[in-house]
């Protein structure tokens, strides 16, 4: 298994190896062009410094396609063929920048899916800490990593940083669907019960886009919040679907608080 | 979150045409022929005097920097075309999701008229336009849809199973009930064997074809996978087995599942989707909602 803080070390290594190299090839690109010495010599220097390039280029770009396999392995559960998938991608030098912070991003992902909350904590922030530039819409995701890492951790404050930069940021609906099944989470840990039901229609109809289990729970949460507020018909009804949707006992194992609506 | 079927719009052979993307040149040979020639030239004129060669020299340094830099140039417009393409199929597909149908419905007719940047976007957008064409009722349509994404070859197999699934799902309303008879079979031999979705097409075919023995039979043995897999949408497979409960006679046990049929979804939206489900509509009460939910 990866460790998580060598990786981290390793990445930022490889990502400023890489910036030298690049500066530094494009510094002998500019002499050849600019600089004394023979035609020839200055012609074959160029042509030696573009091959070089472009076979660095496809190296990383053969990583890149490695890379990019590991979300939907980590979706299926094969943890096992994504670790080592990330580890190859961690290991290979990599010319551009995005491939390891990538590598680095898939790495929290398949931490949070391991349910290794801290590891997976440690690498989104590490995440954030990096200049993004193109790859910027990873900051979303990871966030969302990071907020509901720090809560299972039962770090109410952090997750709460988390969400307060989500708000900031315009999101895709999958990104919508996530933020809210946190953000109740939060709210029922903190037990801002009126909050919860704030638009509490636009809530559960957003609920229903969820996987089945974040959806019962998200609608089981918001149950809560109706019965805190006396609000007895919204939380029948709500409390009803959610048991359709899941088992409710497995729920309350996961989420104590909520069993509170089935007492 | 209501459809109003647009009219005049997603004439699927149009769109089919249209959305084919036009073949394009790849820079990178021009590039490589430019370089070429350069090589080429420095070669012809190596016996030159200093003078001509020392400007040739020059004249190639230039070339080179202005093909990296117009590749560079190029290589940006495409990928901010490329981002602006998925990031326009993505938004459809969130219209889709949040069932926005008019919306839906206007995006894919003007995002499908013109040709597409990719066959990866094209196959993307065709394949949300299959739920919006349900959705208006057009069934011959989405089985023209499908049949096309199917015979295409570049969906993946889960994908494939997916578009047969939904393209069975069209044949049943449209009553063309030996082909989908025979869509199910096929299905069962492929990898969504066991799946929640085909279980509920055989539902809906036991249903249809007056078998309700069976349908209320697979509908036992897979309800919980009906529940993981399908979430809300597991209120299709309740509102169904309310029909096949009623039509055994056994209103008790078609009440109850009327009743979680209407607590997941819209009693409205059910019998948009089934027709048979309608005929529950005076018989049974949909369970009781909050004023918000009414």
């Amino acid at each position: 298994m990866l460790p998580v803080d060598s990786t981290i070390s390793r990445v930022r290594r490889d990502m400023t190896l890489s910036t030298l190299l690049k500066t530094a090839l494009g510094c002998a690109a500019l002499v050849c062009i600019v600089g004394g010495g023979g035609d020839n010599a200055r012609v074959v220097g160029l042509l030696g410094i573009s091959a070089f390039w472009v076979w660095l280029s496809l190296n990383s770009a053969r990583s890149s396609r490695t890379a990019a396999e590991s979300p939907s392995l980590i979706a299926a559960g094969q943890f096992e063929e994504a670790e080592r998938n990330i580890e190859q991608t961690v290991r290979a030098f990599s010319l551009f920048r995005p491939v390891k912070l990538q590598a680095l991003h898939h790495l929290a992902l398949l931490r949070h899916a391991q349910r290794r909350w801290q590891e997976s904590a440690v690498l989104a922030r590490a995440l954030l800490r990096q200049r993004l530039g193109a790859l910027q819409p990873l900051s979303r995701p990871t966030l969302l990593l990071l907020a509901d890492s720090l809560l299972e951790m039962n770090d109410v404050r952090g997750a709460y940083e988390a969400i307060a930069r989500l708000h900031r940021e315009r999101l895709t609906l999958p990104e919508v669907l996530n933020l809210l099944a946190i953000q109740l989470d939060y709210s029922t840990r903190i037990a801002a019960w009126p909050s919860m039901l704030d638009n509490v229609m636009e809530k559960v109809q957003l609920a229903e886009l969820m996987p089945p289990v974040v959806a019962a729970r998200s609608q089981a949460a918001m149950g809560l919040a109706a019965r805190k507020l006396g609000r007895q018909d919204l939380a029948d009804w709500l409390r009803a679907r959610a048991e359709l949707l899941t088992d409710v006992q497995q729920m309350a194992l996961e989420r104590p608080a909520l069993a509170e609506l089935w007492r | 979150m209501e459809a109003a079927a647009p009219t005049g719009i997603l004439e699927v052979d149009r769109l089919l045409d249209s959305s084919e993307p036009r073949p394009r040149v790849n820079p990178v040979w021009w590039m490589g022929g430019i370089f070429l020639l350069a090589m080429c030239a420095t070669v012809i004129v190596g016996g030159a005097p200093a003078e001509s060669r020392q400007a040739l020299a020059a004249l190639f340094g230039l070339l080179v920097v202005a093909s990296v830099a117009a590749l560079s140039l190029f290589s940006v417009y495409s990928v901010r075309q490329l981002r602006a393409g998925h990031q326009r199929v993505q938004q459809i597909g969130e219209l889709v999701q949040l069932r926005r149908w008019p919306e839906a419905a206007m995006s894919l007719d003007s995002y499908l008229s013109e040709p597409s940047r990719t066959q990866q976007l094209r196959v993307q957008a065709l394949a949300y336009l299959g739920p919006v064409l349900a959705r208006l009722g057009r069934f011959d349509d989405v089985i023209a849809v499908q049949t096309h994404l199917i015979e295409d070859g570049r969906v993946d197999p889960s994908g494939v199973a997916a578009l047969r699934i939904g393209r069975a799902m069209a044949m049943l309303h449209e009553d063309h009930l030996f082909d989908a008879d025979r869509a199910i079979s096929e299905l069962r031999r492929g990898p969504a064997a066991g799946s929640a979705a085909l279980a509920l097409l055989e539902i809906y075919r036991d249903v249809k074809t007056g078998h309700p023995a069976e349908a209320v039979e697979i509908f036992q043995q897979k309800l919980p996978i009906l529940r993981d897999q399908l979430g809300h949408r597991a209120a299709d497979a309740y509102a169904l087995i309310a029909r096949a409960y009623d039509l055994l006679g056994r209103e008790q046990e078609a009440r109850t599942a009327f009743r979680n049929a209407t607590l997941l979804a819209p009693v409205v939206e059910l019998f948009r989707r089934y027709a048979e489900v309608q005929k529950l509509a005076d018989r049974f009460q949909p369970a009781p909602a909050p004023p918000e939910a009414a």
